[in-house]
This record gives structure tokens, sequence and C-alpha cells, in this order.
């Protein structure tokens, strides 16, 4: 199925504020003003630190949310679970956004007919906060002056407004940043699923050939993303291009470039890894000690679907006082075979559970060891709801 | 103070038709069972939930065994194959949370297995006492 595009908008306002060529803006655009869909999710900006889910009906909140954030982390999956699993629905979705929804669909608590999902590559988010401080103490900049960011060639890009009304550009190397401890979320900067497979279609800037920029690289990957884009096509919202080879293999190579560093940046962040047996286990009791159940990482799980009437809530008891409560016990053994990685647990977690690495590194192997990767295919039932072992023939022979 | 001789406490969950019969089998066969062992006998090895088994290592169990009838036999068609596969992320579980992998046992033992039965529980309670009390374990007494 898969076919290589290059895309834009015909709108040339909506080219112009999209974050590349605008594709995405106009596809869910024209997809609303022709019934294509019901409704459509999209993030507005409040401030480079600031993206909230919108859901709407009207195409021109969706042109306003052109363009992309990267200070804002957020997952959408609950927002379609929650607000529109009886919708026919349209959104961008990067891929944790799409596994997620795959998982929920997995739950039977979406169904996938009625979901549209835009994907977007993505090297990843940076955590607010964070980020924040980064602009204050590498950029030495006023956070607040900040309007613009863009990451692009390897550099975050921050663009500040200053006393006079001029805008001013500064960027600095990722890597340098990462170095010390800023730039992207943990679990960005690990995660190997940079283009999303998992969607109707795949948008990036990856293999957009140098000089053509205000164009988006589109893949097609379902029947109903090829839908959605002839929708686009045909209502005059869109114009595309077949895809040049060179920029095929050039979004190929820097996807696997990005892998590579994923791969090395989960080492580089484990420290768990240089512990003994009873190391680790005086880690991961010491991190979660902390605890204050306050159930806010399993609300944002894009994965769990159990709601209030969860075992996790109902077997916990902080009477109990146990090394390790049931409630993170639980949490920890039910996403063994499901947990995507995306890291919003520890982002809202008050106390600040290094959770990203604790999920990632009880359902990593696990995941391997079953050969199983969660998020991928409706088809693929969670192998712990099997009644037959799931193998992984490569990890038995070890 | 003399140092009493510490004795592991062992969690067996047993199904109701073939490893609890198993382990009466082997008390009817007069046959030597160490102290270790406390028994929760369930109607099927599918009905173990893993949370059980988590929970009962929280509460400090030094080991607990997963015991039901032989793969095929199970009298509620196939749910011991459910419980295999559990057993397998327990495994994991347990291992990445570093415990030592011989405080979870996985056992299929029929009516009339009363010494596999006994052994089992003799060699769980020999490997238990050589890695000492589960680090989960709570004494309130010391
Ligand atoms: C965090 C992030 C990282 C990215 N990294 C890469 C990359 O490394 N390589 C690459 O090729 N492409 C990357 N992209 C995709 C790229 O920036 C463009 O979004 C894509 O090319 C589509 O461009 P467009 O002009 O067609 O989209 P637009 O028309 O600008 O539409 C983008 C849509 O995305 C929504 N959106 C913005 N921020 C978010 C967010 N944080 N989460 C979910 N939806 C959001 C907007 O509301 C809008 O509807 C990334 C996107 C994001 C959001
Ligand atoms: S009845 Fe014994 S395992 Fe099912």
């Amino acid at each position: 199925m898969s076919r290589c595009y290059l895309a834009w908008a015909k709108d040339e306002r909506i080219r112009e504020k999209g974050a590349d060529g605008g594709f995405v803006t106009a596809t869910l655009v024209s997809a609303l003003e022709t019934g294509f869909i019901d409704i459509a999710l999209v993030v507005a900006k409040k401030s480079v630190y600031e993206g909230i889910p919108v859901l709407t009906s009207n195409p021109e909140v969706v042109k306003e949310c052109a363009g992309s954030l990267h200070g804002a982390p957020i997952n959408l999956t609950k927002y379609v679970v929650e607000y529109a699993a009886e919708k026919r629905i349209g959104l961008p979705t990067k891929p944790c956004d799409a596994r997620g929804i795959i998982e929920q669909a997995k739950r039977r608590q979406v169904n996938l007919d009625n979901i549209f999902m835009i994907g977007l590559n993505c090297g990843g988010t940076l955590h607010p906060l964070r980020m924040r401080e980064m602009a204050a103490d590498f950029y030495g900049l006023d956070p607040d002056s900040v309007v613009k960011e863009e990451i692009k060639e390897g550099k975050i890009f921050l663009v500040s407004k200053e006393a006079g009304g001029k805008e001013k550009e500064t960027a600095i190397k990722i890597d340098e940043l990462e170095q010390k401890g800023y730039g992207r979320r943990d679990a960005c900067k690990s995660c190997v699923t940079k283009i999303p497979t998992s969607s109707d279609l795949a948008c990036g800037n990856w293999g957009v050939p140098k000089g053509e920029e205000k164009k988006t690289f589109v893949e097609v990957l379902t029947a109903k993303g090829e839908a959605i884009l002839k929708n686009a096509i045909d209502s005059g919202y869109v114009c595309i291009e077949e895809a040049p080879g060179e920029g095929i293999e050039m979004r190929r190579k820097i996807e696997a470039g990005m892998q590579k560093l994923a791969e090395s940046w989960k080492e580089r962040i484990d420290e768990v890894n240089a512990l003994s047996r009873s190391g680790r286990f005086d880690f991961y009791v010491d991190a979660l000690k902390n605890c204050i159940h306050c159930g806010a990482c399993k609300e944002v799980c894009p994965v769990c679907a159990c709601e209030k009437e969860a075992k996790c809530l109902d077997m916990n008891d902080e009477r109990d006082s146990y090394a390790i409560s049931m409630y993170n016990v639980l949490r920890i053994f039910h996403l063994m075979d499901s947990c995507i990685h995306c890291g919003q647990c520890e982002d809202v977690c008050p106390v600040d559970i290094p959770l990203t690495l604790i999920q990632r590194r009880f359902s990593e192997r696990m995941q391997r060891h079953l050969g199983y990767t969660p998020g991928m295919s409706v088809d693929e039932k969670p192998p712990l709801y099997e009644t037959e072992l799931r193998w992984n023939a490569e990890s038995m022979m070890k | 103070m003399a140092e009493e001789e510490w004795e592991p406490k062992i969690l067996a969950f047993c199904c109701n038709w073939c490893s609890y019969a198993g382990a009466d089998a082997a008390g009817m066969e007069r046959r030597q069972v160490p102290p270790t062992i406390r028994v929760i006998r369930v109607m099927c090895s599918g009905r173990i939930d893993p949370a059980f088994v988590l929970m009962g290592l929280l509460e400090g169990a030094d080991a607990v065994l997963v015991t039901g009838c032989h793969i095929g036999d199970c009298h509620y068609v196939n749910a011991n194959n459910k419980t295999r596969n559990r057993y397998e992320f327990l495994k994991e579980f347990v291992d990445e949370l570093g415990l030592e992998p011989d405080r979870l046992w996985l056992r299929w033992i029929s009516a009339s297995e009363g010494a596999l039965f006994a052994d089992m529980v003799r060699e769980v309670t020999e490997k238990i006492k050589k890695i000492g009390p589960s680090p989960l374990r709570r004494d309130w007494k010391k």
C-alpha cells in the first residue's frame, strides 16, 4: 500500500502557517468541510511551552492550530476515548498517539474504522519546564520572551521578542543540550518509533529535498489514509506530486540514524543497568516509596482502559504498607506487554518518580521475549490476554 | 540470645482437582513434608490471578508456588495454559524486580503424585534456606 508523495496546502495562508506544507491542516479542513469527518482533534498553541488539545468541527479553529509544538508533550489518545469514541474523527498523531489509539482499539474502547490518523514523524518533544530552564540557562533568554521554537538540522531554534519588538533567533545543537541533561524528554530520546507506521498517513519533513521547503512528505499507509488524501485532493485543498527517489532514501537514512541514536540513549540514561540484583531491588523500592497514590499516571496512560474499576486501585490499600504498593506493582505488571514508552506517566507524576525508566525496564525485556511490539497492529492481541504462550523463537534459544 | 533457626515461609496455590489432591495424597501416604508450606486452595490454577502471587511476595512469603493439573488435564478446558502464560510474565517481573528467580515456582502435580508434591516442597525449602529470607519479608518481632 505504501506510496510516498510531496504534498502542500493550496491555500497560501495554511501553507505559510503550517510546520511544513500545511498538508495536515489542509487535509483536516477539507475533511471537515466535505463532511468526510464529523470532528477534528488538534493542538492549540497557548505559548511555546503549552499546547492544549482542541476538539472542534470548525475549520477555522483547525487552521489556527497549524504548526508543530515541540514543547507540548501531550498524548491525544485519552481525548479520543473520552470525548469522541462515537464520532468520525480526524487527528494528527505522533507515533505514540497512534500507538495509544491502537492499544485502545484492542481493548475495544474505540472503533478504528471511525478514526483517521494523520501521522506525524516525531523526533521528540521537550518537557515545558525543562525547556524554560533551558531558555534561561543556555540561551540566556527570558523564558517568557520566547515566541517561537523550531527543531531543524540537529539544532533547537528559539525566537525571542526583544525590547524594541525585534525578533532574535538563537540556535544550539541538540546534542550539546542533551549532553547536559536538557533537550528532549527521556522517553523521546530513547524512542525508536520515529515514523508513525501504525497511522493511516505518515507526514514529516524528512525526505523533502533541499530548496523545496514548504512541502510535506506524505506516506500513505492504509486504505483509510488513501481515502482521506483523495478527499483532500478532489475537494481542491491539497496538491501532491510523486516523492523523488532520493527523498525516500534520505528519509529512510535519517530514520535509521535517529533509531541508532535512540538505542544509544537507552543505555546512557539507564542507571539501573549497572546495578546488581539487590541493587536493582533497592532502586525500585526507593524510587517507588515516594508514591502518593494520586492515580495521575493511570489517568493519562494511553494504554490503560480500566477506568475506575481497576485492579490496581481495588487491590491497593496503603495501610498494607508494603515495600512497593500493589498499585505500582500491578501497574508495572499489567503494562509489561503493552507499555509504549511514551513517558506520560513521568510527566504528570507530582513526586518525580522516574517512571519512564522503570516502566521501560520491565516492559522492554518482556516485549523482546515475546517478540511483540504494542501499538502496531490492531490484529495482535496483548499477549497477557492470550491462552497460549507467544514466544519469540530467538529469545527461546538464549 | 540463641539464634533460632530461621524457617522459610512458602506460599503454595493448589488447584482443587489435581495439586491439592496431590498434597492430600502426600499426607495419606504418610510422607514427610516440611512444615514451611502454607497452602491456598483454588478451584483451578487459572483462578490464580498474578496479583495474588505478587501480593503473596509483598506480604513477605519467601517463595510462592503456582501448581495445577498437568497441561491437557485441566478440569476447565485449557485454563492452565493461561496459568503457564501468566507465569512467564511473573518470572520476568520477579527477576527484574531484583528477587531471586527461585522465589517463584510453577509445577504440575496430579492427584496421585503425592511423592512429587512432597519432593517439591523439600526442594523449594532447601533452595530458599540457601538464598535466605526474602528482602520483602516483614517480621514484626525483632
Ligand atoms: C513534536 C513534533 C516533532 C516532530 N519531529 C519531526 C521530525 O523529527 N521529523 C519529521 O520529518 N517531522 C517531524 N514532525 C512533523 C512535522 O513537524 C510536521 O508536523 C509535519 O511535517 C506536517 O507538516 P504540515 O505543515 O503538513 O502540518 P501542519 O499543517 O502544520 O499541522 C500540524 C498539526 O499537528 C498538530 N500538532 C502540533 N503539535 C503537536 C503535538 N505536540 N502533538 C500532536 N499534534 C500536534 C497541530 O495542531 C496541527 O494540526 C514533528 C512534529 C511534532 C509535533
Ligand atoms: S483444574 Fe487444575 S489447573 Fe485447571
